[in-house]
């Protein structure tokens, strides 16, 4: 049974990143999300999601230092979420 | 790749600049002091916002005249009299935000006399008009190396023969424009920076600065040397992992520095990653030269940084005394930051460096007898 | 006199009315396709301009804008109170360089990126011929905007150009001349940039007067 909120997740990625040829579904969950080459995102795509999780989520990220290692993967981002966020929801 | 440096000498005949700790010779004291002129302000301004660490002139919120005319005024009073703008006297003007903190007023209350200087040209077409300028005003922006793009067209221009005096001024206030973006960066944040610190977390700070330099063929005991230009070009907001567009600009103002014995002002923001690779092409182009930064003092003023440094380290080399890193800690990148201030004397020349987003880096060498 | 030979000519004038999406998709197999999402309308076209001059770190590069990132600055404006950090950093000129070159990977060692209005060519200009480089770029664009357009701080059409310029006569398609100390037998003045985009495009000729000199334009 797929994770809710990785499921979220990975829509969000694509709709807030404008990846215009990837799939929700094509997002791996454990490998690293910016920086891998499949993709092509890279430190400031990280920025753009993490002021879209701050909205979404009620999150507050406070360091560049802080973001790269909340997105190191959807599932990190998951529990980081989990953990910090007032609006996980799942 | 190694690109090549300037050697264009032009005589300093004026320079001063305007920082929220006063002139150059009391931001020098006050450096020397140990002062910071950053304190916690909402990133917002009057809409709000995290504390993040700001050097203001005032409050940030722009207000109709711009808040950073009055400022600009007085420093433009002190410019040495002549018929600038003119065709044997242009101005070069720098910025890296002109007056884009208007268009942000524009955007909350509508009122459209925020957008008469809001884009680079029409903010400088309002100073033109204000101080009584001909037409020949230059516009150069190139985000944090901006002043530094100025000094080196004004020496091109002397060299070249297409003046024979140049006024290169440069300024940059914060809006909430700019300190939302760099606090969507998420490297502005409640942290005090602390310049080539080796911490866990970096952070910078933003300052108000404006300066002015009267560039000459004449011979004056302060000249600007030689300068240097580098474009990584490798992404817009970080650099080249392995150094090498540091060590490209690094080694080439080095080059131009040989037989003197110098210190560096380095750019020094207070980030992590360009810190430490800033500060280690540095120890290796220039071994054992002292490195200073002011930002954790002074704040980044962005595009007017390399020319309000220049300025500080001007009074700072009249004084005899040159400031530390303020706000910086042990342990540093390298063991050439100097936190403390160390004596001018011994010394016969300075290189100032400066670097910007998409990996642009520059440098001056300033020399004296 | 001061020659400087024209050996690379680029001009892009999009129809009236194109976006971004159909700029991307005209100009798509320009750019590596990772950096297309995130590239604006000016990047695109100036970008387009650039193509195939294998810049190097030897080269100098002069970028002349009035306006720059109209669409990214509006944008940014609007993403606030929660600023986009992407639309903050595309929105700070010289980006639509910057977004082509970085793609590319394509490091440069001079890069001039200006601003101004009425005399932007010609400061433009200046700065070229007194850049040792052998060989300088000279680049320059608008993009359309939306409500800055409205109240005049856009420019209302799309353009794009790109000279390379360099001291060899030998195989050039045209020279700029600036004659310092000397009146040119014309009242004209220098010219607007998209008035210099259009010249370029239909290989006129061109002369005026300024920086206390006489400046030419002639095609072979």
């Amino acid at each position: 049974m797929p994770d809710p909120l990785i499921t979220r997740l990975k829509i969000l990625i694509v709709e807030t990143l404008r990846l215009e040829d990837v799939r929700p579904e094509d997002i791996p969950d454990d490998e690293p999300l910016i920086g891998s080459p499949r993709f092509g995102l890279d430190s400031i795509d990280a920025l753009e999601l993490v002021v879209r999780l701050e909205k979404e989520f009620g999150l507050k990220i406070g360091s560049s230092e802080e973001s790269q290692r909340a997105l190191a993967s959807v599932a990190e981002l998951a529990a980081y979420i989990r953990a910090h966020g007032a609006d996980a929801g799942a | 790749m190694n690109p090549a440096a300037d050697h264009f000498p032009a005589g300093i005949a004026a320079c001063d600049c305007l920082t929220p700790l006063g002139d150059a010779d009391a931001t020098a004291a006050g450096l020397l002091a140990g002062r910071r002129a950053l304190q916690l302000s909402p990133v917002l301004g009057a809409d709000g916002g995290d504390l993040v660490p700001l050097a203001l002139l005032g409050p940030m919120d722009e207000t109709l005249p711009p808040r950073w005319l009055a400022a600009l005024r007085g420093l433009v009073a002190s410019i040495p009299a002549d018929d600038w703008g003119s065709a044997r006297r242009p101005v070069v003007i720098t910025s890296s935000n002109f007056g884009v903190g208007s268009l942000h007023a524009f955007t909350r209350g509508r009122d459209p006399r925020h957008l008469l200087h809001g884009p680079p040209h029409a903010c400088v077409e309002m100073l033109r008009r204000e101080f009584g300028w001909g037409e020949q005003v230059q516009i150069f922006s190139l985000a944090c190396v901006s002043a530094h793009l100025g000094l080196a067209h004004a020496a091109r221009l002397l060299h070249a023969g297409f003046a024979d005096r140049v006024l290169a001024l440069s300024f940059d206030f914060v809006s909430p424009f700019v300190a939302g973006g760099f606090h969507s960066l998420k490297i502005l944040n409640a942290t005090l920076p602390a310049p080539y610190a080796a911490r866990e977390t970096g952070a910078i700070g933003l300052g108000d600065g404006a300066a002015f330099a009267v560039l000459t063929r004449d011979a004056t005991p302060y000249r600007l040397a030689s300068h240097t230009l580098h474009n990584e070009m490798y992404h817009f907001t970080g650099n080249r992992p392995d150094g090498a567009g540091f060590a490209a600009a690094a080694t080439a103002i080095a080059t131009a520095a040989r037989g003197r014995r110098v210190w560096v002002k380095g750019h020094g923001t207070g980030t992590l990653d360009a810190g430490r690779l800033e500060a280690e092409a540095l120890a290796r182009a220039v071994p054992g030269a002292p490195l200073v930064s002011w930002k954790g003092s002074l704040g980044h003023t962005l595009g007017s940084c390399g020319l309000v440094e220049l300025a500080v380290a001007l009074a700072s080399l009249r004084a005899g005394r040159i400031p530390g890193t303020v706000g910086g800690a042990a342990p540093s990148f390298t063991d050439t930051v100097a936190l403390a201030p160390f004596a001018a004397a011994g010394y016969d020349g300075a290189i100032l460096a400066s670097n910007a987003f998409g990996g642009a880096h520059a440098a001056l060498l300033l020399t004296h007898d | 006199m001061t020659d400087r030979f024209i050996h690379h000519l680029r001009v892009e004038r999009p129809v009236a009315g194109e976006d971004p999406a159909a700029a991307r998709a005209r100009l798509g197999d320009k750019f590596p396709r990772p950096a297309l999402r995130r590239m604006t309308h000016l990047g695109l076209l100036v970008g387009a301009t650039l193509d195939g001059l294998g810049l190097g770190p030897e080269d100098a590069l002069v970028y002349a804008t009035t306006f720059a990132e109209t669409r990214a600055l509006e944008d940014y404006l609007a993403s606030f109170p929660t600023p986009s950090p992407l639309l903050f950093q595309t929105s700070i000129h010289p980006s639509a360089v910057q977004q082509a070159l970085i793609a590319r990977q394509q490091p440069l060692g001079r890069f001039w990126p200006m601003s101004g209005r009425h005399r932007l060519v010609e400061h433009a200009l200046l700065t070229v011929f007194m850049e040792p480089a052998a060989r300088v770029i000279l680049t320059g664009g608008e993009e359309r905007g939306t409500w800055m357009l409205e109240h005049h701080l856009a420019s209302d059409r799309a353009f794009a150009f790109a000279l390379a310029l360099t001291r060899e006569p030998a195989g050039a398609m045209g020279r700029v001349s600036f004659e310092a100390g000397v009146g040119a037998e014309t009242a004209a003045t220098c010219p607007a940039l998209d008035e210099f985009t259009d010249v370029l495009a239909g290989r006129q000729s061109l002369h005026w007067q300024g920086a206390n000199g006489a400046w030419t334009l002639v095609w072979s």
